[in-house]
């Protein structure tokens, strides 16, 4: 099943198009930092996909989130908390976990991010196996890239997600390329064939528009939720940064059309000043964000209701 | 007190943990109908039902992946692995996941999952059905690694690892499943941590873990018979390694004998003789000496005896320690 983009006419909600912008601006600030060698470490943006975790906030508010090495968008689009993952990933005083974890380790409730690709459908399905059982009427969602299904475990995951019924909703953000190999010298067949093949529901949405999403993301989502039926979903996207930092391998040529795509001149477009005034008025928030942080004292570890982190040591 | 195999006894303390904590599942191949290949569940999932003993498919990643998830939910899970061989697909939920969650969480949540993995050799099997993987998980910051050696520990420390808040690797040596002890039900169990001196001596300490302990007791009471008096230690858990029962036996008798299966370079021996030098080093009388399997591939079945450190073995390493 693949749905595509339509004529929407109603302009989205401004706190939609904040955190767009949030996201858009996040990332841009963090490879300028890097270029300026006030940040180490390695992150990964992304440009161009912001959208997706925005459309689908709303649709799971109250849900696990198991998000990847490309998060920033996921964790922002459900905490609103640019300056808590700046610190974290700074390693400054307020970070989201004290900056152990980085730019793609991150936790916090209902959210847990990991960098080795397709690791978190397990865990998801493990999550998704409690609120099965407790009739909590909650799934737990995993954001995975087009790459991620080169991984074994996302295969034994989807088996027993439709096996036993498993309320977990697997985000596909297909951009076209896993760091440099794009998904025809990676990938057999489709990602639809696959979920196809474990008799897990499929929608392919190719648009960026944040209503349409909704209405179409909606009742799939629902399924999973009330019927327990496993889903994946997946957007087809693009990235418009490098992989990481100054390591895209594709030609100018290649990535000049994927920004003709990009939401952010559509929405420019389609909303003409008010989306220039909000997306200068964000862009300094974000800037001023890093500022403030940028001057904090380092991440401390704190006790956790006053018993101390304790962790298991080996040798020593 | 009753004479009891150590599968029998692993069987009644994941029973009594199951009845202790409603949160406790297990999940692994086979495991339910069947009660594992070495039936160390038989008769649980009847007892408790499907909800509660999940046999679970081909996949190793999933069973400790999914048994993660339960965890976080706030389950105590425990996994089965069918064979130590067949670990090693789950070994990126082990390290990546299971290890790291407390340090991620600023040890604000942790996972209390149990990896239960039969180990070792001397059953007449092949490559991946008798290999001993611990020094990967001690390797691994993070985790506990416990090695009973008798019923009594397999039921003392299965029960201890599930109530325990960290994940805990437990070993369980395949060539002691049938060999009976006895078993208190409701003895005071050690701290988990704790090596257990199993036989006092001023001569030469050996040091062991797991199947290899009946060879330990063996060569102490060869060694006995010659005039020498050996002290056995069992470890019982080998992450974190207790260094204080080790020195203080290294101190009075001189002399270090460490024995294993796994494989020699980089194996739990090393790691110990390294401590020991660096603590007790004007006490020793000669080189610590290990006993170990060799750096090979697990050979087949008929070459594992000469493969397997035995009781002649060790007697010689311990020879060598009063060559000096």
């Amino acid at each position: 099943m693949t749905a595509v983009q339509g004529d929407t006419n109603a302009p989205p909600e401004t706190s939609d198009v904040e955190v767009l912008l949030t996201i858009r601006h996040f990332e841009t600030l963090l490879l300028r930092m890097f270029g300026e060698g006030r940040l180490n470490g390695t992150t990964h943006t992304c440009l161009g996909q912001e959208y997706v975790p925005v459309a689908l906030e709303p649709l799971i508010a109250d849900d696990f989130v198991l998000s990847n090495h490309r998060g920033h968008g996921h964790y922002l689009a459900r905490f609103r908390d640019p300056a808590g993952l700046l610190a974290e990933i700074m390693g400054r005083a307020g970070a989201v976990c004290s900056g152990v974890g980085g730019s793609q380790h991150l936790h916090r409730d209902g959210f847990l991010s990991t960098g080795v690709q397709g690791q978190s459908l397990p865990v998801a399905v493990g999550i998704g196996l409690h609120h099965k059982r407790t009739g909590s009427g909650r799934i737990a969602v995993a954001y995975v890239g087009d790459g991620t299904w080169g991984e074994g475990a996302v295969y034994e995951a989807l088996n027993m997600a439709a096996l036993w019924r498993v309320p977990v909703l697997v985000v596909v953000e297909h951009n076209g390329i896993a760091q440099s190999t794009p998904t025809r010298l990676q990938m057999a067949g489709s990602i639809a064939d696959r979920a196809a093949a474990f008799g897990v529901d499929f929608l392919e949405i190719t648009g960026h528009d944040l209503t349409e999403i909704r209405e179409l993301a909606a009742p799939v989502v629902r399924r999973v939720r009330e019927e327990h039926r496993p889903a994946v979903l997946q957007f087809t996207t693009r990235r418009l940064g490098p992989h990481s930092k100054g390591d895209d391998t594709r030609t100018a040529e290649e990535v000049e059309p994927l920004w003709a795509l990009d939401w952010h001149a559509e929405l420019s477009a389609r909303m003409g000043e008010e989306f220039s005034r909000l997306d200068e008025r964000v862009r300094a928030e974000v800037q001023r964000v890093a500022e403030e942080v940028d001057a904090r004292p380092p991440a401390e570890w704190e006790p956790a209701g006053g018993r101390l982190p304790r962790p298991v040591v080996s040798g020593g | 007190m009753s004479p009891t195999a150590m599968a029998h006894a692993l069987n009644a303390g994941l029973r009594r943990a199951m009845e202790d904590d409603d949160r406790v599942v297990l999940i692994g191949e086979d495991i339910g109908r069947l009660g594992g290949v070495f039936r160390v569940t038989d008769g649980l999932q009847k007892d408790f039902g499907d909800l509660r003993v999940v046999d679970s498919p081909l996949g190793e990643a999933g069973i400790v992946g999914s048994a993660i998830g339960l965890a976080m939910a706030g389950y105590r899970p425990v996994c089965e692995i069918q064979f130590d061989g067949f670990v090693f697909p789950a070994m990126n939920q082990i390290v990546t996941q299971l290890a790291k969650y407390r340090h991620r969480a600023e040890g604000r949540a942790s996972l209390p999952v149990v990896v239960r993995i039969p180990v070792g050799g001397g059953i007449g099997a092949i490559e991946h059905h008798s290999e001993s993987p611990e020094a990967y998980f001690a390797h691994t910051a993070g985790l506990k690694v416990v090695c009973p050696s008798s019923p009594q520990d397999a039921y003392d420390l299965v029960r201890q690892a599930v109530r325990s808040d960290d994940p805990v690797v437990f070993l369980e040596p395949k060539r002691s499943y049938w060999r009976k002890g006895e078993l208190d039900l409701d003895a005071v169990p050690a701290p988990v941590e704790r090596a257990r001196v199993l036989r006092a001596g001023d001569d030469v300490t050996v040091v062991t873990y797991g199947a290899l302990v009946p060879v330990a007791l063996e060569v102490a009471r060869i060694c006995a018979e010659e005039g020498r008096s050996a002290e056995v230690i069992d470890l019982r858990c080998l992450s974190p390694i207790d260094d204080a029962t080790i020195l203080d036996s290294v101190r009075r008798t001189g002399r270090l004998v460490v024995a294993h299966e796994a494989s020699r370079t980089a194996g739990l021996g090393a790691e110990i003789a390294a401590r020991v030098q660096d603590r007790a080093f004007y006490s020793l009388e000669a080189p610590v000496q290990r006993v170990t399997g060799y750096d090979t591939p697990y050979p087949p079945s008929r070459l594992e005896e000469d493969w397997l450190p035995g009781v002649d073995r060790v007697l010689d390493a311990v020879d060598r320690t009063f060559e000096h």
